[in-house]
């Protein structure tokens, strides 16, 4: 490794020659190179080619993942030929990815409502969070959840199965459930700037209220006497009803828009006027109420000939129209149906819709042609009016000729030809037509205000709205013609976006093109690509009784009840894809403004493995940048995935075409973090929300005592994931890398069964009351058992995944607030957890390596631990150091996952392991290599210790372990060598192969052969649960006080009495808890977040019990027992500290409010406060934690990420000496804690299915 | 003794090589004739085979053509009565005048092929084998031994034409403890078959060019990376390597020494990227066949992180010869920058296909006329490819081309490691284009977006003008992809497969505007636009291409002029070929 200078984009840059391009230009911010395929944790490979990069003197372009930087390199990030090259690297990539980034009901609605987002939304119950998302882009969901053209389901996959979603019907639905009380995001601060509308109907009003939400100043103006356009005047009331419009536009005219109706563009004012007036931008959505002609002789003169439009709009305007006998509607459009259903409501004997193609090719909706059927209305299709019949000036029929469709070209209508000579006549009372619309121009008074096409339609720049006009932009009918509310809106929405660029910047900008992959852009998506959705029924919407319904105007169609939205949004097939927002491919895509129309030939096509319960695969998604591959392989050694095929069709799948579940996989989800597109994607436990953003929060893991760090990619409260694909995630200690527990395990937060409000038991019932009213009680009932018995017959528990502060503040609680020492944690009380093991050698049991020691190691002897289920990173981490030569030593009577990477495996019997160090300890003494026998360990110490091991002969401990002596001397050889950095790695919860006093004798060989603690060399003990340590360390144990102070030292107990302002000599005494809980002794107990009744045995230790107090998320045995249950709060709704296996402290940040109101600290607080204690007054975790810092002598120098055995003066070298027992401990072992069974119960036995 | 040969290549075997060789024996046991009956290996005029050479007191007598009928009158006429069968020799006795096939030739790799019995030691010894290696490490240091082939001038024969003495240099220099030299012999361009015809007539003279370079670079392992299609290959060097360790000529301490040599043989699936460097060695590893980035290079990191050194076949068989007679010798051949002589595969419409080995040089029509015999059923010469799919084409205007590496290399195509194929006018450029990036298509190893991506949309566009549904902008296109697919590719597979689209384009782009303008194909090759018509004057009415149609599409009534349909024709060409009289055009 050597500096070298290079030039980067002409800046000089130094730097070692062991950095790839990429590291260089990321390291120095000098540009952010794309790249898919590279991950700095695994070795460069070089393959998506959209990391390139121009270097002087080289003809070809270099990845700059894989190149390494030489002397005098120059470098070009960003030539065109770069940038070339990465654009086409996209789109070929693109080009054979079958896949939708969004659904495509989103993509096919005008106004790009994120419909999939919001059926997700209400899958999960969140009816007002999923109307905000329908707001974001479409501020009328009442109305348009009524009328919309539904382009959304026109789109909808779901029709290749059985029926499309009823996405209209569910946006009604919680746009209903938002009638009562409107929400209403925030307006922003006031800008500058005054807007004018023209015309206030869906297309006038979106734009007002977007502007207004952005802070503008807004008015409408209409030539109507009232808001709404073609909603109130072209939309028959039992379709809207008029007051549900008004709700909505008194709503939105609500923020603080000013209304000017009957005020005309073209006679009252005029767009210079407005501008004139002090407008600083106008936006015309004055739509196209102009209704065609049906081209028929005397059609304007003809008494009872009537325009369909103006037959709708007049009913609002005025009285209802009496139409007697027999009425004719010419059309087969929504207006058409909408006035003959109109016209049935108004009185007619017979009603029949004149129709010149089939009943297929009507534009107007389905369920309205139904519906309008189901009224008696007749369609006489095939059917041209031809000639009206008059009687003078009034109508009595209208002769009409059949017609007849002939083919036209793929893609467009058949076209109608009347058949010669089918000419008839059919009598009529009334005909109305309803064939079309047009723009009414009139409203451009003079020709140079703004240029129109030659149909009246105001020509508009479609990406900003602006007309010909400065300052005036144009939407809606008006631009499009007669044509859908939805586009309408969605005009009305970009020109808001428009229109505030244009008042902040002086320039219109549009919204950047953006690119999206589908499907159907290949081909027609087939049914078997769906195979796995189940079928689900369509829910049809109850509607008035067609009798009743054809005689008044009452809305027709009554909504979704709650059971009904359930089963309809369970329907959606979640088209979109999960990774929108974190797909690479997609945010480089954007970048790079990519177009693949060019390549558009043959695509990848693969079935999706749905199989494995968290994974799915989706080998179409794949780029084959073999990310996950090499992890997998490379990482975790298991390579359950690996690519298949050549060529075109290589592809990342498991072997043999297996599903992912029948490999070797280990669940662990590390493939998913690194997977740069949606192939490998999470099964969430929740509706995919497709593009919704999500925010990072970063956290610790709450299951092991690993601590990984953990990033939560949070949506909202419930609906969040594991994602650790974060740059700083990935530089933490465990690199990013999680097992299935950390991945999959956080599942339990989001189970719908938590506990949000206290509980007393009544008459034997537990029933719901307030915090004050459970705290009150409990601290009552508990003083009376004080009373009666005395302090000592109360104890508090707590949980090994607690927090620091929250245990500290048990212990303290406990001590002071109670005055009794029985304090414990069931998890290692039960157990017999021998936290005491080092305490005689080194004087305090704790790690005293810390884990970055293993890679630095020459050997790492891993005793009785199966580390895979248990530990799976610290595994990796074993791996990833024999990479670099450190040797394995595995002492376990049983094969386990991390045997065959070992380099020797001593299967020594079950509960032997001692006799086993006992004669190694005897060999290392024997062979005089460690003459000193460590520096500062007595004599006398040694003497004894010598004396321990004397018995052990390599003859007896190869018959005592059933050792072959073979392995037992190359074990001894390989730790034999002096100038060999050793790390011993124990499990002190496991208790598969342990015999007593194993640890004692690991301390002992660390000891004498003086590798207790430097790098590479030490102890680590590893631990079952995330805060295991911070236990001992905040004294949730008899033995020890905060510090692990133990017994006998005085001064320390005196010194940490002053501080907690009581005399703590009285209280800390030993105990053997366990003891007193089976003698009855113990009649009142707090349990705090374990759950000891889980094992039926541990009833017998609480039958003296009188009074329980449980703390708990979820209703367990145990607090099912309970008199008060108080709710307790995750781990992601607190801050907090957590101590790992290594003695590392991190800490943790709120990221939920709790659902429960209360934070654990707080309740403890309470609860010592409600026993008239002092010193519980903290206003935040972080108070508690200083208040740590201040007692606790191990967490003086506490921070984030430090580790306290760095700065703890270990008192030794020393020497313990113990018996040897040869007894095995009993195997079997129950978690206590609601997150590890859930775990067990809910992901691990999912995973056994093959 | 009286010695026949029996040319038992693959090219041989195939052609019944080894039914004469059976035959053979039971005549001289029938007649009890005393003559040694040999197998040999390929001895290059593939297009005769089964060849039968005799070797008598007259010289050397080569039968071609020779099948179980003909051994009998040759047995009886020439070695019982000792008069050859002359209509079927191709070089005759002591005469002078040789086949120009050969005489044009300068073999040094192919010394032994065709000669000796590739499955005796003992003469590939005869031959000086295993002087060289012997000479070597008696004599010379191992940095001599790169000074000697450093200053023959020797490159790389895989295609790549790196200086061998100086890729020696390298490994030799690298720091490293433990060594590897790699035989790549994973041949696998269309239509190439030198490698194999070196492994199967003479695999000694490889092993022996394998110790040198062990020797020379400071190597005790070596791996043979052989594709599992050539068996014969893979027997004979089985056996040649079997020999060999009995000798003592490879194991520990060879010929005396203290330097110990040893070699496997590694099998390939038949990959053809399995020939890059990296991906052969991922290959030996047992990982994916899939090429990385470089550097490191082999040959500071190979073969287990080993420094490692990989040389093709031919490139290896060449060192004993050059050791033997002086690096000199093999530098007075060729031109300025290449030196010594190179095998071609030559094939396609060529008269005479088979293995030569010419000097450099030698241009590329003396090469197809002279050596070639010109093309076969005396039709225009148009092109060569050279250099399989990542190599090119030279269009015969430039026939006067010297061979040679940087002379090839200009021209767009590359010198590849001696695939030729001749072609004439009924070739069409477009079609040979299509058919070379189907081969590179199917073999890319899918790692690199360009290659696996890039790779296939040009050969849809391809595919699309053959069809005669090419749009001008397809053009553009495709030569805007080739660039990318050329700069952005990790390998020389992604990064030489668009040159037989490149070269084509560049020298006969209006063959690609016809397709897609005139929607015709000027070699009538491509069968969607051809179309069949009947030339009413030479038409007789013979029904014969009525009879042959399958699909009924001609019409006409004996002795009366017929039509062809063209909506019912399927353009299968059977009227083509049946009818006698050319009566039938494709325009």
């Amino acid at each position: 490794m050597k500096e070298v200078s290079i030039t980067i984009n002409g800046r000089s840059i130094k730097a070692t020659d062991d950095k790839t391009i990429l590291q260089v230009v990321d390291e120095n911010n000098l540009d952010k190179i794309p790249t898919l395929c590279n991950d700095d944790r695994i070795e460069p490979y070089g393959s998506c080619f959209v990391c390139v990069v121009e270097v002087e003197g080289v003809n070809r372009l270099l990845p700059s993942c894989a190149t390494k930087i030489t002397d005098g390199m120059v470098v070009n990030t960003r030539s065109e030929k770069v940038m070339a090259s990465r654009k086409t690297a996209l789109e070929l990539l693109l080009s054979n990815h079958y896949a939708d980034c969004i659904g495509p009901c989103i993509n096919n609605c005008p106004a790009n409502v994120d419909a999939q987002g919001y059926i997700a939304l209400i899958a999960k119950g969140k009816n007002e969070e999923a109307l905000k998302l329908v707001k974001e882009n479409n501020p009328l969901p009442l109305s348009i959840g009524r009328v919309c053209v539904r382009d959304c389901e026109v789109a909808c996959r779901r029709d290749i199965i059985d029926e499309t979603v009823g996405i209209n019907y569910l946006k009604r639905y919680v746009a209903d459930i938002d009638m009562g009380h409107m929400w209403t995001p925030e307006i922003k601060e006031e800008k500058k700037g005054r807007v004018a509308i023209v015309g206030g109907g869906p297309s006038g009003l979106s734009c007002a209220y977007y502007l207004r939400l952005e802070g503008y100043q807004v008015t409408i103006f209409d030539k109507l006497p009232e808001l709404g356009g073609m909603l109130r005047y072209g939309i028959p009331e039992y379709r809207l009803p008029k007051k549900i419009l008004d709700t909505e536009i008194n709503w939105i005219t609500g923020l603080g828009i000013d209304v000017k109706t009957g005020s005309e563009m073209g006679k009252d004012f005029t767009a210079d006027s407005l501008i004139e007036e002090g407008f600083d931008a106008v936006y015309l959505a004055v739509g196209a109420q102009g209704a065609s002609s049906m081209r028929l002789e005397h059609e304007d003169e003809t008494e009872g000939v009537i325009k369909g439009i103006d037959f709708l709009r007049d009913l609002q305007l005025k009285d209802k129209a009496e139409l007697k006998g027999v009425v004719g509607v010419v059309g087969g459009g929504n207006t058409a149906i909408d006035a003959a259903r109109t016209a049935v409501r108004c009185g007619a004997d017979k009603v029949m819709i004149l129709y010149r193609r089939s009943e297929k090719e009507m534009p107007a909706h389905q369920a309205e042609i139904d519906a309008a059927r189901e009224e008696g209305i007749e369609m006489k299709i095939l059917t041209l009016p031809t000639k009206l019949l008059r009687d003078g000036n009034k109508l009595k029929g209208v002769e009409c000729i059949e017609m007849e469709l002939k083919e036209a070209e793929p893609g467009e209508r058949p076209k109608p030809f009347p058949v010669e000579g089918s000419e008839f006549e059919i009598k009529l009372n009334y005909l109305i037509g309803a064939i079309g619309q047009s723009v009414d121009i009139s409203f451009n008074r003079s020709d140079n205000e703004v240029d129109l096409e030659r149909w009246g339609t105001i020509i508009v720049n479609d990406k900003t709205m602006e007309t010909s006009r400065k300052k005036v932009f144009a939407g809606g009918d008006a631009v499009t013609g007669p044509f859908t509310a939805i586009t309408s809106i969605a005009h009305g929405k970009r020109a808001s976006a428009a229109i505030d660029k244009f008042l902040e910047y002086g320039v219109a900008k549009g919204a950047p093109e953006k690119f999206y992959s589908f499907k159907h852009k290949f081909n027609d998506v087939p049914e078997h690509e769906l195979y796995h959705a189940a079928n689900v029924q369509k829910e049809k919407m109850k509607e008035l009784e067609p009798s009743y319904r054809a005689k008044c105007f009452d809305e027709v169609e009554l909504g979704f009840n709650s059971e009904q939205a359930g089963n309809e949004v369970r329907r959606c097939l979640e088209c979109g894809c999960s990774e929108y927002y974190d797909c690479e491919l997609r945010k480089y895509s954007d970048e790079y403004g990519i177009n693949i129309d060019d390549y558009l030939g043959e695509v990848r096509k693969y079935k999706v493995d749905y199989d494995h319960p968290f994974i799915t695969l989706d080998p179409n998604k794949c780029i084959n940048c073999g990310k996950c591959v090499r992890t997998c392989a490379e990482i975790l050694e298991v390579a359950a995935l690996g690519f298949i095929n050549r060529g075109f069709q290589a592809v990342v799948k498991p072997a043999m075409e297996k599903h992912l579940m029948e490999t070797n996989c280990i669940s662990c989800g590390n493939c998913i973090d690194v997977c740069p597109t949606g192939a490998i994607s999470e099964k969430y436990p929740f509706k995919v929300l497709g593009n919704l953003p999500k925010e990072d929060h970063e956290s610790v893991c709450s299951f092991c005592s690993v601590g990984c760090r953990i990033n939560y990619k949070v949506i909202d409260k419930d609906l969040f994931y594991v994602s650790n694909s974060t740059e700083s995630i990935i530089n933490s200690h465990n690199e990013g890398y999680l097992c299935s527990k950390g991945k999959f395990g956080h599942r339990y937060i989001l189970s719908e069964e938590r506990i949000s409000e206290p509980l007393v038991r009544r008459n034997n019932v537990l029933t719901n009351v307030s915090w004050d009213e459970a705290l009150d009680h409990s601290v009552k009932e508990v003083e009376k058992i004080i009373r009666k018995y005395g302090p000592e017959s109360v104890a508090v528990f707590g949980s090994p995944k607690m927090s620091n502060e929250e245990l500290y503040l048990l212990s303290k609680f406990a001590r002071k607030g109670l005055k009794t020492n029985n304090i414990a944690s069931f998890s290692n009380l039960v157990y017999g957890v021998e936290q005491d093991s080092l305490d005689d050698s080194f004087g305090i049991t704790a790690s005293t390596a810390i884990l970055n020691d293993i890679e630095k190691s020459d050997v790492v002897v891993l005793v009785n631990s199966g580390l895979s289920s248990e530990n799976l990173i610290v595994e990796q981490k074993i791996k990833a150091a024999k990479k670099k030569g450190t040797e394995l030593i595995l002492i376990n009577s049983s094969e386990i996952k991390l045997t065959k990477f070992a380099d020797l495996w001593i299967d020594s019997r079950k509960g032997t392991n001692t006799v086993l160090l006992n004669g190694l300890i005897r060999e290392l003494l024997n062979t005089k290599k460690y003459p000193g026998n460590g520096d500062g360990i007595g004599s006398k110490d040694l003497e004894s210790l010598k004396e321990l091991v004397a018995e052990y002969n390599r003859e007896k401990v190869t018959s005592m372990t059933g050792v072959s002596l073979d392995k037992y001397e190359k074990l001894l050889d390989m730790i034999s060598d002096q100038e060999k950095k050793i790390i011993f790695i124990y499990n002190i919860d496991s208790r598969l192969e342990k015999s007593s006093n194993d640890l004692k004798a690991v301390g002992n060989i660390q000891s004498i052969t003086g590798r207790v603690s430097s790098p590479g060399n030490g102890i680590i003990i590893l631990r079952d649960y995330s805060n295991s340590m911070g236990v001992f360390d905040m004294g949730l144990s008899p033995q020890y006080l905060p510090g692990q102070i133990k017994h006998g030292e005085k001064g320390e107990i005196i010194s940490l009495g002053k501080q907690w302002d009581m005399d703590l000599s009285g209280i800390f005494k030993p105990q053997d808890l366990s003891k007193k809980l089976a003698m009855g002794e113990i009649k009142a107990a707090f349990i705090f977040g374990e759950n000891p009744f889980n094992e039926t045995e541990n009833f017998k230790l609480l039958t003296g019990i009188e009074f329980l107090v449980v703390n708990q998320m979820f209703i367990d045995q145990t607090s099912r027992e309970a008199n008060v249950i108080l709710p307790a709060s995750s781990s992601l709704e607190q801050d907090g500290s957590y101590t790992n296996s290594d003695t590392r402290i991190q800490m943790s940040k709120k990221i939920f409010e709790p659902e429960n109101g209360m934070e654990n600290w707080r309740l403890i607080s309470g609860l010592a406060s409600g026993f008239g204690s002092s010193g519980f007054d903290f206003d935040s975790s972080d108070d508690i934690f200083n208040e740590i810092k201040e007692v606790n002598r191990l967490y003086r120098d506490a921070e984030d990420n430090f580790c306290w055995n760095s700065r703890w003066e270990i008192s030794g070298p020393g020497i313990a000496i113990y018996e040897t027992n040869i007894d095995t401990i009993e195997q079997k072992k129950h978690s206590m804690l609601y997150s590890e069974e859930y775990f067990d119960s809910k992901i691990r036995n999912n995973l056994k299915r093959f | 003794m009286v010695e026949v040969k029996v040319g038992l290549g693959t090219c041989g075997i195939s052609a019944g090589g080894y039914t004469v060789y059976d035959e053979l024996k039971i005549e001289k046991d029938k007649n009890n004739i005393d003559f040694e009956l040999k197998e040999t290996g390929c001895m290059g005029m593939c297009y005769r085979e089964v060849l039968v050479e005799i070797n008598d007191d007259n010289g050397k007598w080569l039968y071609a053509e020779v099948d179980k009928a003909k051994v009998k009158k040759i047995v009886e006429d020439h070695l019982i009565s000792g008069n050859p069968v002359e209509e079927w020799l191709v070089k005759i006795g002591k005469s002078e005048s040789e086949d120009p096939f050969f005489e044009k030739q300068k073999r040094i790799v192919l010394r032994n092929c065709g000669e000796i019995d590739p499955n005796s030691i003992d003469e590939y010894v005869g031959m000086e084998g295993y002087s060289a290696i012997q000479k070597v490490i008696n004599d010379d240091s191992p940095e001599e031994v790169i000074k000697s082939i450093t200053d023959s001038g020797l490159r790389g024969r895989g295609g790549g034409g790196f200086p061998t003495g100086l890729k020696w240099k390298f490994t030799r220099e690298a720091p490293g403890d433990k060594k590897y030299i790699i035989c790549n012999a994973d041949e696998g361009d269309p239509g190439a078959f030198m490698d194999r015809s070196v492994l199967e007539g003479d695999p000694h003279s490889v092993i022996e060019g394998m110790m040198i370079a062990a020797y020379a670079i400071g190597a005790e392992y070596g791996y043979i990376y052989v594709r599992a299609e050539y068996p014969k290959a893979i027997e004979r060097l089985r056996t040649a390597l079997g020999q060999a360790t009995e000798k003592g000529y490879i194991g520990k301490g060879i010929f005396g020494s203290k330097i110990n040599f040893d070699i496997k043989i590694k099998e390939g699936a038949g990959a053809f990227v399995c020939g890059e460097e990296t991906a052969l060695i991922a290959s030996i590893e047992g990982k994916r066949g899939i090429p990385r980035v470089r550097p490191p290079f082999p040959a500071v990191k190979g073969l287990w992180g080993k420094p490692t050194n990989i040389n093709n076949v031919e490139t290896l068989a060449n060192i004993p010869w050059i050791i033997n007679n002086g690096p000199e010798a093999f530098a007075s051949m060729g031109t300025e920058k290449s030196k010594g002589t190179k095998v071609f595969a030559l094939a396609g419409k060529i008269a005479k296909s088979g293995l030569a080995e010419v000097p450099m040089g030698m241009t590329i029509n003396e090469v197809v006329f002279e050596i070639g015999g010109g093309i076969k059923g005396g039709g225009k010469f148009k092109a060569v490819q050279m250099g399989g799919p990542s190599g090119g084409c030279i269009p015969a205007s430039m026939g006067d081309l010297k061979i040679d590496y940087d002379e090839i290399t200009k021209t767009g195509a590359i010198m590849g490691s001696g695939g030729m194929v001749v072609l004439d006018e009924t070739t069409c450029m477009v079609d040979l284009a299509k058919f070379f990036l189907t081969f590179t298509q199917n073999e890319s190893c899918g790692k690199c977006t360009f290659c696996r991506i890039g790779t296939k949309r040009m050969l849809e566009i391809l595919e699309k003008i053959t069809l005669g549904k090419g749009e001008e902008k397809d053009l553009d296109l495709l030569e805007e992809l080739s660039y990318k697919i050329k700069e952005s590719s990790l390998c020389g597979l992604g990064q030489t497969a668009p040159n037989p689209v490149l070269t084509t384009l560049k020298y006969y782009r209006e063959e690609y505007e016809a397709h897609i303008r005139d929607k015709k194909c000027p070699a009538h090759s491509c069968a969607a636009l051809i179309e069949y018509k009947v030339i009413p004057d030479k038409c007789t009415g013979c029904t014969l291409c009525a009879r042959n149609c399958p699909v009924d599409a001609i019409e006409g009534s004996v002795k009366e002029i017929h039509w062809i349909d063209p909506e019912k024709c399927i353009k299968c060409s059977l009227c083509f070929q049946a009818c006698k009289f050319d009566a039938i055009e494709k325009i």
